[in-house]
């Protein structure tokens, strides 16, 4: 085979890796990003994050947020509840950028999927 | 009282696949992600006890044997296949098998990485399902994981299913069971193209129904997506939570690309490369 195009088989079989690897890491980053609270499932987004500051700024306690599934849940205490979505996105996010740079410094196929022959 | 919760398996060999060792193997994993107990239905309940033991479960269910099976061919990655009995009827039994108030059917090849089943348990929801799935590999149509048939209803997975015991899901449980003895008849109504009964269509057919025959909210979907990869896929190694796949590449038939994950439950639809993984792992306990 032509010295060229073999260069460019491999590089291309690196970039299928390393395309899944990346999109794996955000699928788990998606994962990580939801929030279980009373019965309740919320995916932790800015824009739910920036709500709930909002609404603790305005001195609100009695929160309705709607759910990922539609339903309304009653959030009591929206302080509590900010605190603990902001900590968690924060960990799946710093999560998140340490494998996303790990991942990336990975220059062969073996090294994306941590193969090593025995 | 407290509401008793666990983890409900069935495993009916064939003699191709061992899906009691698949059972055995995954009740370790549940406990260790999930921590809570696991009961299993069995046609070979001597086998498991000579075999495994029964320390790893928390009740073991006698089935009656049976060879009624659908003949379908079970696939070793893309170059390889075996012709086998399909044993995957009674699935909704589980409603009267299981001694859980709160459950959680899981097929046996559905590798349990990570604890996001475990928040089920709290969840305000009665009745909760997959239809959202992701194909590791991205590089396949996954048309057929979205509707049961090209014009017709959702498709949801059986593969992982929590009910809690209510009069609403008993209705549910013996509508599915009503579907698959009229399979036939729903098969053509619904215009599902294969003639071999799948769990996932008569669930879905039966969500469509108790829906009210539209689109509805009598099921919840389950925490995240489920992931899962073909039988044309290869699992090459385990380790913990880390899985590395290879994955058929498309068009390319016998080429494959690796894929690894970390921390996320796959369903493993190759069940002979599961079979040799789950040996290794058994055998380094």
């Amino acid at each position: 085979m032509d010295e060229r195009l073999e260069k460019a088989l491999d590089f291309s079989n690196y970039m299928i890796t390393l395309n899944n690897q990346k999109r794996l890491l955000r699928e788990k980053f998606e994962e990580q990003l939801l929030y279980f609270f009373s019965g309740s499932q919320f995916t932790i987004t800015k824009e739910l994050i920036n709500f709930c500051k909002a609404m603790h700024d305005a001195n609100q306690d009695d929160v309705v947020l709607i759910d990922d599934h539609g339903n309304p849940a009653l959030v009591q205490d929206i302080e509590a509840f900010y605190g603990n979505i902001l900590a968690q996105y924060f960990e799946a996010a710093n999560s998140y950028h340490t494998n996303y740079i790990t991942l990336k410094k990975n220059r062969s196929v073996e090294k994306l999927v941590e193969y090593e022959q025995n | 009282m407290s509401k008793t919760k666990g983890v409900f398996l069935f495993a009916k060999n064939n003699g191709q696949l061992d899906y009691v060792k698949q059972a055995v193997f995954l009740a370790k994993r549940i406990k260790k992600y999930l921590n809570v107990p696991v009961s299993l239905a069995t046609d070979s309940p001597i086998y498991l006890q000579e075999t495994y033991g029964t320390d790893d479960f928390d009740k073991v269910i006698n089935l009656d044997y049976t060879n009624n099976s659908n003949l379908r061919y079970f696939y070793d990655g893309a170059m390889s296949k075996k012709q086998g009995g399909f044993k995957n009827a009674n699935r909704a039994d589980v409603y009267d098998l299981s001694p859980y108030d709160e459950t959680l059917l899981l097929d046996t090849d559905y590798i349990i990485s990570n604890d996001l089943l475990s928040s089920v348990f709290e969840s305000n929801a009665d009745f909760m399902i997959y239809k959202k799935s992701s194909d590791i590999s991205q590089a396949r149509n996954e048309d057929e994981f979205e509707k049961i048939d090209d014009v017709s209803i959702d498709f949801y997975w059986a593969t992982v299913v929590f009910f809690r015991k209510s009069e609403t899901n008993k209705t549910f449980f013996d509508l599915v069971k009503h579907i698959e003895q009229e399979w036939h008849h729903y098969r053509r109504t619904y215009q599902v193209k294969s003639h071999l009964f799948r769990n996932d269509f008569a669930f879905s057919i039966a969500i469509h129904i108790m829906n009210g025959f539209q689109p509805g909210s009598f099921a919840e979907e389950l925490p995240g997506t489920m992931f899962y990869t073909a039988d044309r896929d290869i699992l090459w190694e385990m380790n913990d939570d880390k899985m590395m796949f290879l994955v058929g590449k498309e068009n390319y038939l016998g080429e494959y690309t690796a894929v690894q994950t970390k921390g996320l439950t796959v369903h493993v639809m190759n069940k002979f490369s599961l079979t040799r993984i789950i040996d290794k792992e058994l055998a380094n306990e």
